[in-house]
């Protein structure tokens, strides 16, 4: 048992809250790698497919700052389109996971009973499954195409926003504060915008911070086993699979895609609130 | 100065603590012989705790301390923490406010206490005469045996929120006090217990001290500080402003501010000016038909009637566990009873039952500020602003309260909030439970003074959950007394 009860001192810095420089500093670099993604393309005109095998390999120059893959490519604009399309999709799915999860998260205990044991076992049930198995098996039966990659991911991934939110959720919702709330004629939509999503946010952006670098790799090892995107696509884990053999020759084309994706987490692991629970 | 045979077991000289050029505590003397008893009485937020996180050396980073403390002869320098951190649980030891959050509640009780013989106490291993697996098993030993001391052979298995608060608070006294230590500083060790707990834990206290042990006890309970006896020391606003042998100082204070403290105590309030011994002839607002309330296997009450009439103030009293807070929630509609029915009168609001909680800021939106809170029930009902003003200077909150948060307010300061947005609503009946036990007594009676005055004002009835005979004595029109 701990000894020492700890001290509650009343914090006097009231009203809004004030960003720190590490927050300032994750909103600077997520911004940055937004624009990146968002304008790179637009900017740095160059065919991320073109081919001019006789410059295979060949190191940064001014007009070229990342050089030429292995098959005499645009190593920046592969990087540019890589980005857009690696965390445009990331995105995408932690958020068509998230949204659904979190709302069956909160629909769950709120209804209780067996509306309640049947989301559960069906959570259960998915959770049973390897994830990336579910993705194939809805890979083989609309082939080719982002949707029933970004569907599978989604299926896979709602199972843990739904059990720690509705985790805490029970909590929440029996807690005074909320039955304080119902007393004085409160809704529903009061309920979840003031008391369960302000107490949800940090863990859930802690749960979207892994998902996103999980899944941008889940669609690398996708592409990999031949579902999904294939090779001559830019995409960030592609990219990272096809440029390792070439470390030793060459390694800055590795670490680029490597270094986009370490940024991103990076920014987003710092803006997070200081007290985040998980 | 005389040199004393044996030195004190806490002497503290000088002792001030700041956060920036905030002092906090000012200049603090005093010293508690060996074997003897200091009691330190305050208000909340007059820097008992304070004191005592600087005497044990673990103060919140942001505030330095200054001054010397002496415990058992050993001299060190307020700021130097570390020194009397290799202390902990062998010379000086803290039984923390509310024990029961501070036990683990992963661990069965008898291996925490047992935990501290083995990591702390160690005198065996330390001197190579046991290995760790023999000191484990002493450990366990010498648990149980403490553990059958205080008569908590039956729990040894159990875990910490199986066991009652009173048990909870005995269990942490024994892990904390494993390892021997001769000082032991108590925080709080009544708040938010019932007057049958309370007994238990004097009876506990009073047997350290037999056992030749010095106390520090930090309270804002007046009933504790005069069944302690010993020395008795007053803190206001960071300052030891009276102190001196509890029975003369409780007999005849010589400062103001003793005698309001003391004279707040509910032992000593005047009884309800105005006693209602007329029938109440309002009309029935709600009524309970039969009902019965069990979890599980645990019977709380059954077959119980009750009528609440319009604007009478009704004590619900019973012991810790009885199924007061149960019976007033079934009343509001929030629980539903097993058996029989509730019956609310017709016409009444949706919100015309409230509540009001033991901690206030645990009622209330915790991170939007007051005035948010307080803005989004008046676009909610269409409320008139100008009346919660109103009602908040009644209640002495200045408004500028309202753009802090929760947790930045005093639990009196938020407490006499909730009872402003409550009676905001015009509420047919308020459910108040416990709402004055974890507030010192001169916060108690300010709220307990209010409650009763505007309850009265306004023709609102209250439901009154309490575990205080002397409140029940001053405000209460009648009494249900849950077994």
């Amino acid at each position: 048992m701990s000894i020492l009860s700890s001290s509650s001192l009343p914090e006097m810095q009231a009203g809004p809250r004030r960003w720190s420089s590490a927050q300032r500093t994750g909103a600077v670099l997520l911004g940055a790698i937004a624009v990146m993604a968002l304008l790179g393309p637009w900017l740095f005109a160059v065919d991320p497919a073109r081919q001019q095998l006789d410059l295979f390999l060949q190191p940064p120059s001014l007009a070229e700052p990342l050089g030429y893959d292995p098959l005499g490519r645009s190593m920046l604009a592969r990087l540019l389109y890589g980005s857009r399309l690696s965390l445009s999709l990331a995105l995408l799915s932690v958020l068509s996971a998230a949204v659904p999860g979190t709302l069956a998260g909160i629909l769950a205990p709120w209804c209780g009973g067996w509306t309640e044991r049947v989301m559960a076992a069906l959570a259960d049930a998915v959770l049973a499954l390897p994830g990336l198995l579910l993705v194939l098996l809805l890979a083989a039966f609309a082939p080719g195409g982002f949707w029933p990659l970004y569907i599978g991911l989604a299926l896979a991934l709602w199972v843990e926003y739904f059990r720690v939110v509705r985790a805490a959720c029970h909590i929440l919702l029996a807690s005074p504060q909320v039955e304080a709330s119902r007393l004085l004629g409160f809704g529903a939509l009061y309920i979840v915008r003031r008391h369960l999503l302000p107490a949800l946010l940090p863990r859930l952006l802690t749960l979207m911070r892994f998902g996103l670098a999980g899944s941008v790799l889940a669609m690398s090892a996708l592409g990999f086993v031949g579902v999904g995107l294939q090779p001559p696509t830019p995409e960030l884990g592609v990219m990272m699979i096809e440029l390792l053999p070439y470390y030793r020759e060459a390694p800055w084309l590795v670490g680029a895609p490597v270094l986009v994706l370490l940024s991103t987490l990076l920014g987003l692991q710092l803006l997070a609130p200081a007290q985040e629970v998980t | 100065m005389s040199v004393a045979a044996t030195p004190a077991a806490l002497r503290v000289a000088d002792l001030t603590v700041w956060q920036g050029s905030h002092t906090l505590v000012r200049r603090v003397h005093f010293s508690i012989p060996a074997g003897g008893v200091l009691t330190l009485l305050g208000e909340s937020g007059s820097g008992k705790s304070l004191l005592a996180q600087a005497i044990m050396g673990n103060l919140p980073g942001t505030l330095r301390s200054s001054g010397s403390i002496e415990i058992a002869g050993q001299l060190s320098d307020a700021a130097d923490s570390g020194a009397r951190r290799r202390g902990w649980g062998r010379s000086i030891a803290l039984l923390p406010q509310e024990p029961w959050l501070a036990l683990d509640p992963t661990m069965p009780v008898i291996q925490q206490v047992a935990e501290t013989y083995e990591l702390v106490s160690h005198a065996g291993v330390d001197d190579g005469r046991d290995s760790l697996r023999t000191a484990r098993a002493a450990a366990r030993e010498r648990a149980a045996a403490a553990l059958d001391s205080l008569g908590l052979q039956a729990a040894a298995a159990k875990y910490p929120f199986m066991i009652s608060g009173g048990m909870a608070q005995r269990v942490a006294f024994l892990a904390t006090h494993a390892a021997g230590a001769p000082l032991m500083i108590i925080d709080e060790p009544t708040k938010g217990l019932d007057a049958d707990r309370r007994d238990e834990v004097l009876a506990l206290l009073l047997a350290a001290r037999a056992q030749g042990m010095s106390l520090l006890c930090i309270t804002h309970d007046v009933w504790l500080a005069r069944a302690l006896g010993g020395q008795l020391a007053v803190m206001r606003d960071g300052e030891m402003v009276e102190q001196g042998p509890a029975a003369e100082v409780l007999a005849t204070p010589r400062y103001a501010y003793t005698q309001r403290l003391l004279a707040a105590d509910p032992a000593c309030w005047p009884a309800a000016p105005t006693v209602p011994v007329a029938p109440v002839t309002g009309p029935v607002i709600a009524e309970l038909r039969q009902v019965s309330k069990s979890f599980g296997k645990h019977r709380l009450f059954s077959t119980v009637d009750m009528r609440i009439h319009a604007g009478e103030i009704i004590a619900v009293t019973g012991p810790s566990g009885a199924g007061k807070t149960s019976l007033g929630n079934i009343a509001l509609g929030l629980l539903k009873p097993d058996v029989g029915t509730v019956v609310r009168a017709p016409g009444l609001a949706r919100t015309a039952f409230q509540k009001i909680y033991q901690d206030p800021a645990a009622a209330f939106v915790p991170t939007v500020s007051l005035r948010c809170s307080l803005q989004d029930l008046m676009r909610l009902h269409a409320l008139d602003w100008a009346m919660l003003e109103s009602l908040l200077v009644r209640m002495r909150i200045a408004p500028v309260l309202l753009d802090r948060l929760p947790r930045q307010v005093s639990g009196g300061e938020l407490q006499r909030i909730a009872l402003a947005r409550v009676l905001w609503m015009k509420p047919a009946l308020i459910f108040a439970d416990e709402p004055t036990s974890r507030l010192d007594p001169l916060t108690q009676q300010d709220v307990m003074t209010l409650l009763v005055e505007q309850a009265r004002a306004l023709g609102t009835a209250v439901l009154l959950v309490t575990h205080d005979a002397d409140i029940v004595r001053c405000v209460a029109d009648r009494q249900i007394r849950l077994e």
